[in-house]
């Protein structure tokens, strides 16, 4: 039984949001602790104090969303489409790190975005 | 307060593949579980608990949840040494090692497009690297 295009592309969409935010939580809290780590000792101690902090939770809850979702579009289509249309996160994720995050998003850089989508659908529908 | 580079190291870059080789581990046991739930409707509540309900005594949902454990791990300290508009793209790399050993291991044919594809990302992922060539040390 296959569901109409629109359905899955907008559940794909989802999925990318929610992973998109979940991912800028994560960066900032990463940011506004900024450690530097050497060791995976000072890896663990890292993630131990992030995971302290109570909107790091909202953010898995927001991955767990992310991911029910996921399956769920896995259970209904085939991986190529699936993966094709999943390729739109890179661009979510560039214009949330520059609006959010005030990352710096230089030509090459969103030349090298592009290219990175262009090349999953290339490979997603080969 | 330590400076940290923003800019992408081969450590980096190595610590990416290996995050991107478990991530892809991960994709195929979720996906097992999923397909091994069958086609349920999830039209309702009722159904979509239904569906929770027959993908956790899954063994393959729990060996991705562990995967992701993993991942959690090496991910936070990647994203302590450089940005996630980089991060990202560059974690694309599974876009390229999974078909190129397919190829090699599974004897796949990979068809010219695939090739074209390939060659993108790689572009791709070059073009985003370059970009953080001349970033400044963070302090």
């Amino acid at each position: 039984m296959k569901e109409h295009i629109l359905f899955i592309i907008g559940l794909i969409a989802l999925t990318d949001l929610s992973d998109t935010i979940s991912q800028l939580i994560l960066k900032s809290s990463i940011n506004a602790l900024d450690w530097h780590i050497h060791s995976l000792q000072k890896a663990l101690r890292l993630v131990w104090q992030l995971l302290q902090s109570a909107r790091i939770w909202l953010g898995f809850l927001l991955s767990g969303f992310s991911l029910l979702i996921w399956l769920f579009v896995l259970s209904r289509t085939d991986l190529n489409l699936a993966f094709s249309l999943d390729s739109m996160r890179y661009i979510m994720i560039a214009f949330a790190s520059v609006v959010f995050l005030k990352e710096k998003v230089g030509p090459a850089r969103w030349m090298g975005i592009f290219c990175v989508v262009a090349g999953i659908l290339m490979v997603a529908v080969s | 307060m330590t400076a940290a580079k923003k800019r992408l190291t081969l450590k980096i870059l190595l610590f990416l593949i290996f995050t991107d080789l478990v991530e892809t581990f991960a994709q195929f046991c979720f996906k097992k579980s999923a397909s091994g739930a069958g086609l349920l409707r999830v039209d309702d509540l009722q159904g979509a608990l239904f569906f929770i309900q027959s993908v956790i005594p899954s063994p393959f949902l729990w060996l991705g949840f562990i995967c992701v454990l993993v991942i959690f791990i090496t991910w936070v300290t990647i994203l302590s040494k450089v940005d996630l508009s980089v991060a990202v793209p560059v974690a694309s790399f599974s876009y390229i090692t999974v078909p190129l050993v397919s190829a090699i291991f599974l004897h796949e044919r990979i068809s010219g497009l695939r090739w074209s594809g390939i060659g993108f990302i790689l572009l791709g992922v070059i073009l985003v690297s370059a970009s953080t060539q001349g970033q400044k040390e963070r302090v």
